[in-house]
């Protein structure tokens, strides 16, 4: 499906993004969050699966500044191993949830009638298990790894998301665009990809940033259980779970990941309402 | 009207925040309201007439960057008060009268609600005071059972009876002065109609001082004592109403003028003037005259200014050189001549029989309790046949099913009964095939909301270039520039987005996109309503243009009988999903005519000082659609109403001359012993 965001002016976009104090707040953060992804390994000062057994379960010393985990692993190495793993993952497990509902959420909307009604009540059925409970329910199916917790918290978060962009495509569904493709004899592929998806893309997109905080907890909750990344991954919800047994002789081990993922989800939370702002034309 | 002044705006001006810096809304305006005086603003969207009232009422919305001179009423400094001193003032002193009467009101409170709130607040009456109070008040506004009126909540009642009870509310406190915006424009011109004669009638009888604001001179030439044009934040005009209307001075008044569509007894169809250009950018000062750009007489004076407004007698005039220009006419040179129109071809092109278009919603729940779902009959029975390279100007009120016929001719509906396209039938929607869709197409009332704010206008027009290929080759981009070039657009704007364009400028986009198609019929759904009076000008024109080089068909749906005159061949009128009445445009306002269209004639404004419309108003709302009606839909509101059979029976069509039928019980007789709808008035002033 081509989705382009044609009129959006970037230069335009931006400065309406950064009028709002938690738009630059949270602009600033997602830059310190790339340079994490993308420099993180090559900033780490220790491999993130070497163990330091001299200095096992030390608070923050010169020589580790965020101390140092039960095997003697270097926190900090293991947080920038581990952005690229955490957030990314997150973020595609979002992006997949985003499409398989923004799909299904187009599809329901523009036919409309019985399939909509059956469609929709499905999803309900869905949204009625808890997003947990439901990504629990297919890993059970796929088997515990990293990319089946991405695939499963994909999915678990598709009925939210086709319950938004349906009510939305509904609305869009009876402009008056829609109505002169139709009556021109457009193909219902096109008017669902060109005509209503570019235009209800804005709430998709924002309800997407604010998920990524959801998918990162969802993550780490899986990853905690055991369900998710597999030791020794440096990702963040998994060395919570892992440190949790040592967490009152080195708190620092909880600590640290706990707020790296706090920090993600207040990035993209910030950035979630921000977006809201900016993209709504009537702020103008 | 006294020597006191009720409202003074001395060297009025402020200023909206932008990103491209402070944009002048309103600049040096000076008025004054005497009381019991009523005074019209008139101007186009955009001019800053809704602004002033909103200043007055000092409750300026957006980022007011800075706010210069004085507003007064009587001799409180309003611009000065802040707080509690100002709450003491709006509402009691001075009332408002929005545009839409169902935004003013609050839905979850009853109408008596409303009222029991006002008159406590600012009258403090006590609970049986309040009752008396507002049934007097709604007593006052004609509403009839008051008793259960004030029980009623807002969406009980019909549009007109909420503008009553929001005037009543306005009246509550007795109050000094009563702005009014734009309060008719959101109701049918019958119904419209009645709220002016009853405005007009209270302002008599409780002596109260108004401004009354709206873009239309027909309505502000009803009910002001004096008219003030506002244009581009500026006052251009202001002059007593016979006076402004008989001899306008000012080129701007002039060509708002003639840009209108005219009420007349006969004649030949004449063209609109459109005024050329668009509103001048009020982020950078404007020394000069700031209609010099689009004004046809402007010389360099008039650009370095500095242009004041002059008074002469009381006719105040922002023009120095309005003298010397009075005598020229009003022209642009984009004017289509009239010349001679085309042939219409004989075998109809599109042909309508027993046409209806039922829209019902499928209702699980009602289903599944066995009980029928609602069937609403947007469209009865409608016999009409259209002919290659005629204008078939389709008139009614809102409501009257007229959209739902345009939205069944181009498959968006389902229909039952007839449709032919040159001579093939189309059973139902399903069998609109390619061929179909290409030759007919459709314009929207809002090209705000028929344009997709996501494609570029060069992706819009090349969508029907591809689906309909035609025979002739060539690049896109060439057909595309020819498409705007076709329009009046410049070939740049094929990179634009619609949000970048003006109004008309939309519009023109949406017809090039019909046009792309080469269509034989193309249907105009109210495509001019939304648009300024001047643009509507000039896409009337547009429309006439196309029509002269391709033969194209339209179906011309509208509200605005009056601008009928201007393009339609022939007029068909619809009430309740009937067509009652076929004529000729150009007879227009010549008797006979079906009931409805006489009290539709007598409600369009009439701007020609000489010309006196005869007064036909009617009572009560349309009648339910859901179900067929057995006899003529007119019955519950016909002036000219027999008795039961009118009720019972299906009215006959009278035939009268070539193409002029009407569906009435009244006979031929009856029905031509009417007088005209205008009479002229021997103190007939010619203005251009």
């Amino acid at each position: 499906m081509c989705i382009s965001i044609g009129v959006f002016n970037m230069t335009d976009f931006m400065s309406r993004l950064l009028r709002q104090p938690h738009g630059v707040v949270g602009l600033i953060l997602l830059v310190v969050l790339a340079i994490e992804v993308i420099l993180g390994p090559a900033l780490a000062p220790y491999d993130p699966e070497t163990f330091h057994y001299s200095s096992r379960l030390v608070g923050p010393t010169p020589e580790f500044l965020l101390g140092t985990d039960q095997f003697g692993r270097d926190i900090l190495s293991r947080l920038l191993w581990g952005a690229r793993t955490t957030v990314l993952l997150s973020l595609f497990a979002t992006l997949i949830g985003a499409g398989i509902g923004g799909a299904i959420g187009i599809l329901s909307g523009y036919l409309g009638g019985r399939i909509d009604e059956v469609i929709m009540r499905l999803v309900d059925a869905l949204m009625a298990i808890p997003s947990l409970l439901f990504a629990l329910l297919i890993i059970t199916v796929l088997g515990p790894s990293g990319t089946n917790a991405v695939v499963a918290i994909g999915i678990a978060f598709s009925p939210g998301m086709a319950r938004i962009a349906r009510s939305v495509t509904l609305s869009v569904r009876t402009s008056d665009y829609v109505a002169a493709a139709v009556a021109r004899g457009e193909s219902p592929l096109w008017i669902m990809s060109r005509e209503i998806a570019p235009n209800m893309l804005a709430p998709v997109i924002i309800e997407a940033t604010i998920r990524v905080a959801f998918a990162i907890m969802l993550l780490a909750t899986l990853s905690f259980l055991g369900l998710g990344s597999q030791p020794p991954a440096p990702e963040w919800g998994l060395m919570i779970s892992e440190a949790r047994a040592f967490m009152f002789r080195n708190a620092w081990t909880i600590v640290w990941p706990g707020l790296s993922i706090a920090m993600v989800a207040i990035t993209f939370n910030l950035l979630g309402d921000a977006l809201r702002d900016a993209l709504n034309p009537k702020n103008d | 009207m006294g020597t006191q002044t009720t409202l003074t705006l001395k060297n009025y001006g402020v200023s909206y925040g932008t990103d491209k810096g402070p944009l002048k809304v309103l600049d040096a305006i000076n008025l004054h309201i005497g009381k019991g005086e009523v005074l019209g603003l008139v101007g186009e969207s955009g001019s800053g007439k809704s602004t002033l009232a909103l200043a007055i009422m000092r409750a300026l919305r957006g980022r007011v960057a800075h706010e210069t001179g004085q507003i007064l009423l009587g001799d409180v400094a309003l611009h000065s008060l802040q707080g509690p001193a100002l709450n003491r003032i709006r509402g009691k002193r001075i009332a408002m009268v929005f545009q839409d009467p169902g935004g003013s009101l609050n839905p979850t409170l009853t109408l008596g609600e409303h009222f029991r709130q006002t008159l406590a607040r600012h009258r403090q009456l006590n609970p049986s005071e309040i009752r008396q109070e507002t049934d007097r008040l709604l007593k006052m506004v004609d509403l009839p059972d008051t008793q259960t009126m004030a029980l009623k909540y807002p969406h009980e009642v019909s549009g007109g009876e909420k503008q009553r009870a929001v005037i009543a509310l306005a009246f509550a406190c007795d109050p000094e002065l009563i702005l009014f915006d734009e309060p008719t424009s959101a109701l049918d011109a019958t119904t419209a109609v009645t709220i002016l004669d009853l405005f007009r009638d209270l302002q008599k009888r409780t002596g109260v001082s108004a401004l009354f604001i709206s873009h239309d001179l027909g309505v502000v030439r009803e009910i002001a004592h004096r008219v003030a044009v506002i244009y581009a934040g500026r006052i251009a005009e202001v002059a007593e109403n016979r006076q402004l209307f008989a001899q306008p001075r000012h080129p701007y008044t002039r060509s708002l003028l003639a840009s209108l569509p005219k009420a007349a007894t006969d004649g030949e169809q004449t063209p609109l003037i459109s005024i050329p250009g668009s509103l001048p950018d009020r982020t950078v000062a404007i020394p000069g005259c700031n209609f010099a750009e689009r004004c046809q007489f402007a010389t360099d004076p008039c650009r370095r200014g500095p242009i004041e407004l002059a008074q002469d007698f009381g006719h105040a005039v922002a023009c120095p050189y309005w003298q010397t220009v009075l005598y020229q006419a009003i022209g642009s040179d984009e004017n289509s001549q009239m010349g001679v129109r085309l042939e219409i071809s004989e075998p109809p092109l599109l042909s309508l029989n027993n046409l209806s278009v039922h829209i019902s919603r499928p209702d699980l729940f009602a289903r599944l309790m066995g009980r029928q779902p609602k069937v609403i009959h947007a469209v009865n029975d409608v016999d009409l046949d259209l002919h290659g390279g005629e204008t078939l100007g389709l008139v009614g009120e809102s409501g009257c099913g007229k959209s739902s016929l345009a939205k069944a001719l181009v498959g968006l509906r389902p229909f039952l009964g007839h449709l032919e396209l040159d001579g093939q039938p189309i059973p139902s929607v399903a069998q609109m095939d390619s061929s179909y869709r290409q030759k007919v197409q459709i314009i929207f009332q809002n090209p705000d909301l028929s344009l997709n704010p996501r494609q570029s206008i060069g992706t819009i027009l090349s969508r029907p270039l591809k689906l309909y290929p035609g025979q002739d080759t060539g690049a896109m981009d060439d057909k595309i520039n020819r498409l705007l070039q076709r329009v009046n657009l410049p070939p740049e704007f094929a990179t634009r987005y619609p949000h970048e364009l003006s109004g008309g400028e939309k519009q023109r986009v949406a017809i090039a996109r019909a046009l792309a198609a080469k269509p034989d019929l193309i249907i105009c759904d109210e495509i001019t309503s939304g648009l300024d009076a001047s643009v509507q000008a000039s896409i009337v024109n547009l429309l006439r243009d196309v029509q002269r080089a391709t033969g194209v068909a339209y179906l011309f749906i509208t509200h605005d009988l009056n601008l009928l005159r201007h393009i339609a061949d022939r007029v068909a009128v619809m009430y309740l999903g009937e067509i009652v009445e076929i004529r000729p445009a150009h007879k227009i306002g010549l008797p006979p005519y079906q009931p409805y269209t006489e009290a539709l004639l007598s409600s369009a404004p009439v701007l020609d000082p000489g010309l006196e419309p005869r007064r036909i108003r009617l009572q009560g709302a349309p009648a339910s659609r859901l179900g067929a009606a057995k006899g003529c839909p007119f019955e519950s509101r016909c002036p000219r109403r027999i008795d039961d059979i009118c009720l019972s029976e299906r009215p006959p069509r009278i035939h009268f001359d070539r193409g002029h039928w009407i569906q009435c019980h009244l006979d031929q007789r009856s029905l031509r012993s009417v007088p005209p709808i205008w009479t002229a008035t021997p103190t007939s002033l010619n203005n251009d």
